[in-house]
């Protein structure tokens, strides 16, 4: 396989004005048109019986293929599965032989595209059209799909009309659309009045009956099903469910979510052949039961169900919301996704029918921070399944050598780190300090300063503290608390973690730090390395086993995530190590809501006199990961001195992502100048936040353009009260 | 002419399920997707209301106009005929349709149901003609029964689940409309530019 340059790639992406301009404009829009189409409705409700009727449905998904093909031949459908894409060209070629074919027309199937259905056709003569009209221009050029619903979004009415003109010779001007569509409609009757055959793909295939659902706006696929003399339908195995009354569960999410409508113009239901009159061989102009050919396609599909993870992707309705709010997909477009489905469901489908190997080269692309979990129809995991995904592609290949050797060296190692740090750190990095922050670095490091600064590695990491702050453990303290403090909190964010030390304290709270903890492991497991991030995760249990805690508390979100639900998830086959996951998880909690749980207790969490206007951040792991966000602006508005002003999308990913910033600066910045813009425009004097990740990427942000806003972690502001 | 059921109202509604008083419902979101309804108290309005429609697409008429279900609905059928007698082409055979099928502007049908979550229109279109006549031109008329709404979609498939064996049927939600370019909003782009709507309030049985 040849190798991809996705950074290359994404840069050019980036310097595309034109599909910047429509990809930001629409990701601004789309919530808002999104909710709006949902408005009266239990959304929540609505999106639970979708997910169940979907998971239900791949459980039995050889029976559906049975009943479904069944229903068909019945009505006298002939019913064809294959087992891949030549499966399908061969078939249908041998069906265009047989039935004299010269012309087809197509309405919008991903199916098709996914196996480069098309191509067969040029081998033998057939004409074939694409007539969803995004579809067809974008194939005038030869374009992939850059969105699952709107191909073309990638393109301005100028580019619209290059296509038009390169496919009517004709002068198309760029201005006027309603003469673009009119021509588009003129032409492309002519396709739809003399074609041969229709091709579809199906929204959904209903086993009870055999119908299919075509759920469009243009009415193409009505008139693809109703004058050509033959209709194919291709549909994936994925696609069946049982019964007509189910279609509704897919009905009333699937336009909502993907086009912002109630109902798109055109939902139709075909089963079986219809009647069709047309001129036959003889010239005779007859009506007679319309050819059915359906052709359901297995490509990697039916191995993939079997997998407990993998199937929970085929509650996917193809409405391509993950990618509407997507942070990454809305700055770098479909085309990087480098086949045909993009963004995070994208990611998915690629890496299960076109294996991990093409999943492997794009796989960065997500970032984790699951904002696409909070809309998808069918509640699918997008994130889990990326990382079962990369984890597979490791297991297969391994992990990325570089990657994996910065790990192993230094964050598992904290006593080399620290020693590393101390001598590059120190050192290093004093010709480019000013106050907090680095902000530039020379040669090869230049990269990551671009659009922030970073800040400095702490002149006392924060386990050179530790014994001098325990001497303030309180004398008959109610619990003993174990600080987890994290790779950042240790050596860069080291003043935080005291902060958080001092807070704890107040609350009564005795503290210990135990020094042999390493990383939580993210970094290793994100990129896929499950047995390293087991390694690491045993050496953090038994260290915190050895103190005797009540509580291990981390003020890192992604750490606690990390400690709390995937320590527990790695050890399914090892009744030892399972039992002692449980038992630290089972301790774990985040600083924040630690904290509001014990100014619950004593009545402190109420609201205290306002006073300087500061704004909080919702850091992805904390907000959607978690499920924590009312207990530190709970805590803001329990400081005195202190008032709480909402900024503009305040939990969209600032950028940083872990690694994924700094490995992917040209993304991350225009993330953070975003974030950076949303925090200005509140007329705050302090950012706050709750991860040390995000601390670093919009202290960073707010310091390189010189805002004078303060970054801080809650924690901070809590001790600062004290 | 073929349908997937012959009589929605006695094998498929029902007890409870279609009601009148979503129509203000229906009537709000089909408007919202671009479509014009009419309500009117019988055929007698309905025809005037047809007429008036046909004049204000007087110049969309000279290539005929494709009209079916007056076989199932006499009312209508009465209609067809008087417009066929004032002088404009009224193709209702389904070989005149399909001979007229590039250059009628105008299609005139039936609805079997609304549904008020979505403004849309139930269609038994399991005739070629039908499909033909409410697809391919630019002015798409279509008769409902004003009292036949239902809620929701659920109910409408729970509706159509009881009756479809074989055929095609679907939802029709305002004009045929892309979005492909820029994102704009444009109608008519396959389908029909118009999505007219007269509902009669005392449908009886057509007669």
């Amino acid at each position: 396989m040849a190798e991809r340059n996705l950074k290359q790639e994404i840069q050019a992406k980036l310097k595309d004005d034109i599909m910047q301009g429509a990809l930001s404009k629409f990701a601004e829009q789309y919530p808002g048109s999104r909710l709006n189409a949902y408005k009266g409705q239990d959304i929540e409700g609505l999106r639970e019986s979708l997910r169940a009727m979907k998971h239900d449905a791949v459980q039995h998904i050889n029976q559906l293929a049975d009943e479904f093909e069944a229903s068909l031949k019945k009505r006298g459908a002939h019913v064809f599965r294959a087992k891949d894409g030549d499966a399908v060209k061969e078939y249908l070629i041998k069906i265009c032989k047989e039935n004299n074919v010269k012309r087809v027309v197509k309405s919008k199937s991903m199916a098709s595209e996914e196996i480069h259905l098309n191509e067969c056709f040029g081998d033998h003569d057939i004409r074939v059209k694409e007539t969803d009209l995004g579809e067809w221009m974008i194939a005038i050029k030869g374009q992939k799909p850059s969105h699952m619903v709107m191909p073309a979004i990638h393109l301005n009415r100028y580019q619209c009309a290059e296509m038009f003109e390169q496919e009517l010779h004709i002068d198309v001007p760029g201005e006027d659309i309603p003469n673009m569509i009119q021509l588009a409609r003129k032409n492309l009757r002519q396709e739809f009045l003399q074609a041969d055959m229709g091709i579809t793909g199906a929204n959904f295939g209903i086993a009870e009956n055999g119908a299919i659902g075509l759920v469009t706006n243009e009415g193409n696929a009505r008139l693809v099903t109703t004058l050509p003399r033959i209709h194919v339908v291709l549909i994936g195995y994925e696609k069946l469910i049982p019964t007509t009354e189910d279609a509704a569960k897919i009905l009333r999410l699937l336009p909502r979510n993907g086009t912002c409508q109630r109902m798109t113009s055109y939902m139709t239901m075909v089963d079986g052949p219809t009647k069709v009159i047309y001129k036959n061989d003889q010239g005779k102009v007859v009506e007679e039961d319309r050819k059915q050919y359906v052709i359901i396609l297995d490509n990697g599909r039916l191995e993939a169900a079997k997998d407990p993870v993998f199937q929970q992707a085929y509650q996917c309705v193809r409405c391509a919301s993950c990618l509407n709010v997507c942070p990454i997909w809305t700055l770098v477009g479909g085309h990087v996704y480098g086949h045909i489905y993009s963004g995070g469901i994208g990611a998915i489908l690629t890496g299960l029918f076109n294996g991990v190997e093409t999943f492997a080269q794009f796989s960065d692309l997500c970032i984790g921070c699951r904002k696409c979990t909070t809309v998808c129809p069918g509640k699918i995991p997008i994130p889990d399944i990326i990382d079962e995904l990369r984890s597979r592609y490791v297991q297969k290949h391994g992990a990325p050598g570089m990657d994996k050797t910065m790990f192993n060296m230094v964050l598992n190692d904290r006593g080399l780190f620290h020693k590393l740090l101390l001598k590059a750190g120190a050192i290093g990095q004093a010709p480019f300090k000013k106050g907090k922050f680095i902000r530039h670095l020379p040669l090869f490091m230049e990269e990551m300063t671009k659009g922030r600064s970073l800040p400095t590695i702490a002149s006392e990491p924060f386990r050179d503290r530790v014994e001098r702050l325990m001497k303030k453990n309180p004398s008959k303290p109610k619990k003993k608390v174990a600080y987890f403090s994290g790779c950042n909190m240790d050596f860069v964010f080291a003043d935080t973690s005291e902060n958080v030390v001092k807070v704890l304290q107040s609350l009564g709270m005795e503290v210990v730090y135990p020094m042999e903890q390493a990383c939580c492991g993210k970094p290793i497991l994100g990129i896929g390395d499950r047995e390293a991030g087991k390694e690491t995760a045993k050496k953090n249990i038994a260290a915190f086993e050895k103190t005797g805690a009540d509580v291990i508390l981390s003020a890192c979100p992604t750490c606690t995530e990390t400690l709390e639900e995937t320590y527990m998830k790695l050890f399914e086959n090892d009744p030892e190590w399972k039992a002692r996951a449980r038992a630290f998880c089972s301790k774990v909690c985040e600083f924040s809501k630690f904290v509001a749980q014990e100014y619950e207790k004593t009545g402190r969490l109420t609201h205290a006199r306002g006073g300087e206007k500061v704004t909080y951040h919702d850091s992805c792991h904390m907000k959607r990961g978690l499920g924590i966000y009312e207990e530190p602006r709970a805590l803001i508005d329990a400081t005195p001195g202190v008032e709480l002003v909402e900024m503009h999308n305040c939990d969209k990913c600032c950028g940083m992502a872990g690694s994924f910033g700094m490995k992917y600066q040209e993304v991350s910045i225009p993330m953070l100048n975003e974030k950076v813009k949303n925090i200005k425009d509140t007329g705050a004097t302090t950012a706050v936040v709750a991860c040390p990740a995000c601390m670093m990427q919009i202290g960073g942000g707010l310091d390189k353009a010189d805002t004078g806003i303060q970054t801080k972690h809650i924690a901070d502001l809590l001790a600062e009260k004290l | 002419m073929e349908k997937v059921c012959r009589d929605w109202a006695k094998q498929a509604f029902g007890e409870g399920l279609v009601k009148a008083e979503y129509w203000n419902d229906f009537e709000t979101n089909a408007k919202t997707a671009a479509a014009e309804v009419f309500r009117v108290k019988n055929f007698a309005e309905g025809e005037a209301k047809l007429q008036e429609l046909l004049k204000e697409y007087a110049d969309r008429t000279s290539g005929g106009i494709m009209a079916v279900g007056g076989e199932e609905n006499p009312a209508l059928k009465g209609i067809y005929d008087r417009i066929a007698a004032s002088g404009t082409a009224v193709y209702t055979d389904k070989f005149d349709i399909y001979e007229h099928r590039a250059t009628a502007d105008i299609g005139i049908s039936t609805a079997e149901f609304c549904v008020a979550e979505t403004g849309s229109l139930c269609v038994d279109n399991y005739s070629y003609e039908a499909r033909v006549a409410t697809m391919l031109p630019y002015v798409n008329i279509v008769f409902v029964n004003a009292n036949y709404v239902v809620e929701n979609v659920s109910v409408a498939c729970k509706i159509i689940g009881r009756v479809f064996d074989k055929g095609y049927l679907g939802f029709v939600t305002g004009p045929s409309r892309t979005a492909d370019i820029e994102r704009v909003l444009s109608l008519g782009v396959h389908g029909p530019n118009k999505l007219l709507i007269i509902a009669v309030e005392d449908f009886g049985e057509g007669n």
